[in-house]
């Protein structure tokens, strides 16, 4: 007899729907699989015959054949298990025939007959309702993950005895129904009224985050800069229900969601140690699965130390720092990746940290050379502010003054400069201040006379590129926006000159 | 490279430094790009950490600005920091100075110093005891000390802790001979440690250029000295009651101005907790006050009030 189920194969990010299909004819017994299959899919033959006995089904002593079809795209993973069983089990008649119309199940199956979890069940549930599957059966440890898409009927099962009960005789496993995750958006532990002092530090944080500049902090060890980072996600605009969902899409095929969190809440803060590999930080795998970048998507990617890394891994994050998007190549395919983050480094001035205090700094000037020249040109060129974080003083610390603005403060003032650029870039491919291009310099930064000449002296004084100039009015730009200014003022472009990027005026102090 | 511009001294060839040849441990051949000292006219060697501080570099170039007004030669390693500055101050003083290599003449080292390094091909020289084309490998550097002191009347040292590579220079200038002269320093700076300790062994204390200039009978006296003293205050108060009355600099520019001093560099956060001036005005004022010169940044983003250079505005 013949008999069929659908599920779902995922590659890169793209998710196609399988049909598992399951003959069980007369002949010698034997356990066939076919469809072009990666090794994880072949073994489901021993895990679903284990599993079935165990659950107390015998399989026939018959000529079982399974294909996944189409056979021409590759499969892998250990998701196909279950549909491999029901479309046996259906096959051979335990289960009602037609009962398992419209159905796509995913799931892993353990020899005791337990259906474990899997992952990437996020997608696979929005391709399912996107295929109008009329029933989407998950391991019941990723039911709340599936339930995550809305108007999709979700069974979750936890064995395969449960499977049988249900599609044989209709009855529901005797479980608490678990209710579709109410994401609770936009909950951080942290504020930034929790840091005492480094105002100019927290001013850039800001700026970057309105007109999403790439941002350096530059300072001594223990001056703060790590745990300003970590709270720049929380200053970022509130999370809506779909960019949750997008972020939450990449985890779950990364596996990085739990039976607690079955979707990201929050936004990303990847801070990824310095030793890690080109690989993880674009993604890797025969096929690919996300790296980092595309893990801070919509998020934070947070570099500390960056002269640590190595060029080679540093060098990869050009391309998505232009395109917002990862592209990677394997044989079985070009796969993208979405890599939309704002991008945050840290480093020390100097290998011991302490220059410019000469009284500590135990540093030849070539050693400092040395550590500042290992970020590449092209890199740097992407990162439109930089802040000196000054080391912290006790006062700082145990003063009572003023603990500065919290979170939700500074969130709705960025929000209200994000709205002041979604009207400006209106119509065109751009988002934020940071995309301006020359071209649209004129019209987008209308400089005040008085600006216009405080620029032009310190293009002469600071012997600035023409790069840099422009990087110099985007911020403006974005500063001005966070005064309410149509026109730049001079302020504007005063306070823009202090965060200018680093390039030779910094570097060549020595 | 041009290797016919290299001059190849033999030790008892006529051009040999004289001051060289009446000593003992010095190089049968020196290279020279250049010129090469004028016997007749007085030298100081200048030396001093290559970290140097800001305030440093600026009394290193002062020294040997001063000193080649008044037509001594500034000898110095042309390294960066101190000995750099000392000598970039002689030449924008209209002197002559004279750098000793670690490496062959036609190799500059360090590569920062390539602008220095043409000008002083044109006012000065440049020697070095290895032939051309000679790597800068680091045992070469104690070495050329010697000859940096054997060529100087005094040697001077501007900043240097306490185990720095300038003093090899000094124990090569006493063992020859030589005069030594340490700038003063803060007790606790450690950059000033050594130059302290060299003051506590009896060296000459240079408090001003005019100090070395006595010591070498040039006649500026120290009531010049006492003169320049007295110009810096009249600049610095002109300086202050210019950004008083400066009636382009906004309210907040002044204040901010208040905050700072002539001395220490001060981040934009302590003169924001100090005034309590919004951060992002305080940065604007900056740049306000460094536009129009009355305010320097020597390293990034820690400010000095800034002392102009004359009295004309």
């Amino acid at each position: 007899m013949f008999s069929s189920v659908l599920s779902a194969s995922i590659t890169g990010l793209d998710v196609s729907c399988v049909r598992v299909e399951a003959d069980i004819s007369d002949g010698l017994p034997q356990f066939t699989m076919v469809g072009f299959l990666s090794a994880q899919v072949r073994e489901a033959q021993d895990r679903v015959r284990s599993a079935c006995r165990n659950a107390g089904i015998r399989l026939p002593a018959k000529r079982i054949t399974v294909n996944l079809s189409p056979a021409d795209i590759p499969k892998s993973g250990a998701r196909f298990d279950l549909p491999v069983a029901l479309s046996i089990l259906s096959a051979c008649g335990v289960l009602p025939p037609g009962s398992l119309e419209g159905v796509l199940a995913v799931g892993e199956l353990s020899l005791s007959g337990r259906i474990t979890s899997v992952s990437g069940v996020l997608p696979v549930a929005m391709k399912a309702k996107e295929e109008q599957a009329s029933l989407l059966v998950v391991p019941a440890a990723n039911e709340a993950e599936a339930k995550a898409v809305r108007d999709l009927t979700v069974i979750g099962l936890a064995s395969v005895a449960e499977a049988v009960d249900f599609f044989r005789d209709g009855v529901l496993p005797d479980r608490a129904c678990v209710p579709s995750p109410d994401a609770k958006l936009n909950c951080y532990t942290e504020d930034f009224s929790d840091i005492h002092g480094q105002l100019s530090a927290k001013r850039a944080a800001s700026i970057a985050v309105a007109g999403f500049h790439n941002l350096m902090l530059i300072g001594t060890p223990g001056s703060g800069k790590t745990m300003l980072a970590r709270r720049i996600p929380t200053i970022l605009p509130d999370l809506t229900p779909e960019e949750s969902l997008e972020i939450s899409r990449i985890y779950s095929i990364a596996g990085l969601l739990t039976e607690e969190n079955p979707i990201t809440g929050t936004r990303p803060f990847r801070h990824p140690h310095h030793t890690i590999s080109p690989q993880a930080l674009a993604g890797g795998g025969k096929i690919p699965t996300p790296g980092e970048v595309s893990l801070a998507h919509r998020g934070v990617l947070f570099l500390d130390e960056m002269p640590e890394f190595r060029s080679q891994t540093l060098e990869i994050l050009r391309q998505p720092l232009e395109d917002r998007e990862i592209v990677i190549s394997r044989t079985s395919g070009t796969y993208r990746f979405p890599a939309s983050f704002l991008l945050l480094a840290a480093m020390n001035p100097c290998p011991c940290g302490y220059y410019p205090d000469l009284n500590r700094c135990t540093c030849t000037p070539r050693m400092i050379a040395d550590y500042r020249n290992r970020i590449s040109k092209p890199l740097l060129d992407r990162i439109d502010l930089s802040i000196v974080c000054p080391p912290v003083s006790y006062e700082d610390l145990v003063s009572d003054g003023p603990a500065g603005p919290t979170s939700a403060e500074i969130r709705t003032k960025v929000e209200a400069v994000r709205a002041v650029e979604a009207e400006r870039f209106r119509g065109t491919s751009l988002h934020f201040n940071s995309e301006i291009p020359p071209s649209m310099m004129e019209t987008c930064c209308p400089l005040d006379p008085a600006a216009k000449k405080v620029l032009g002296q310190a293009f002469e004084s600071r012997s600035l590129s023409a790069r840099s100039y422009y990087r110099i009015i985007r911020v403006a730009r974005t500063i001005a926006d966070m005064d309410g200014e149509d026109i730049i003022l001079p302020r504007h472009i005063r306070e823009a000159l202090t965060m200018r990027p680093v390039d030779n005026s910094y570097w060549k102090t020595l | 490279m041009i290797k016919e511009e290299i001059l190849m001294l033999k030790r008892d060839d006529p051009g040999y430094p004289p001051k060289m040849k009446e000593l003992t441990g010095m190089p049968q051949t020196l290279y020279a790009l250049g010129e090469l000292p004028d016997p007749l006219k007085p030298s100081v060697g200048i030396v001093g950490a290559r970290m140097c501080s800001a305030y440093g570099r600026k009394t290193a170039y002062e020294f040997g600005k001063i000193l080649a007004e008044n037509g001594v030669q500034v000898i110095s390693g042309m390294a960066a920091g101190i000995d750099g500055s000392a000598q970039e101050g002689a030449l924008d003083g209209g002197g002559k100075s004279f750098a000793v290599l670690g490496s062959g003449v036609d190799v500059c080292y360090p590569r920062g110093n390539t602008t220095l390094y043409n000008r002083l091909k044109h006012a000065g020289g440049i020697l070095s005891e290895h032939p051309a084309g000679t790597a800068p490998l680091p045992y070469h550097f104690p070495s050329r000390n010697r000859i940096i002191s054997a060529l100087s009347d005094i040697v001077l040292v501007v900043e240097a802790k306490s185990e720095s590579g300038s003093l090899i220079t000094v124990d090569f200038a006493l063992a020859q001979g030589r005069t030594v002269f340490a700038v003063p320093g803060r007790v606790g700076d450690a950059l000033s440690d050594g130059c302290n300790w060299l003051i506590a062994q009896g060296a000459g204390i240079a408090y001003a250029p005019e100090a070395v200039l006595n010591e070498l009978l040039i006649g500026r006296g120290t009531s010049a000295y006492f003169e320049s003293r007295i110009k810096k205050a009249r600049l610095r108060h002109l300086s202050e009651k210019r950004v008083k009355h400066a009636s382009s600099l906004s309210e907040e520019a002044r204040k901010v101005y208040e905050a700072l001093s002539f001395e220490d560099p001060v981040y934009p956060d302590a003169i924001a907790l100090k005034t309590l001036i919004d951060i992002s005005a305080v940065r604007a004022s900056l740049q306000e006050l460094a536009g129009a010169g009355f305010v320097e940044e020597p390293e990034r983003d820690s400010f000095l009030r800034r002392c102009p250079d004359t009295e004309e505005p």
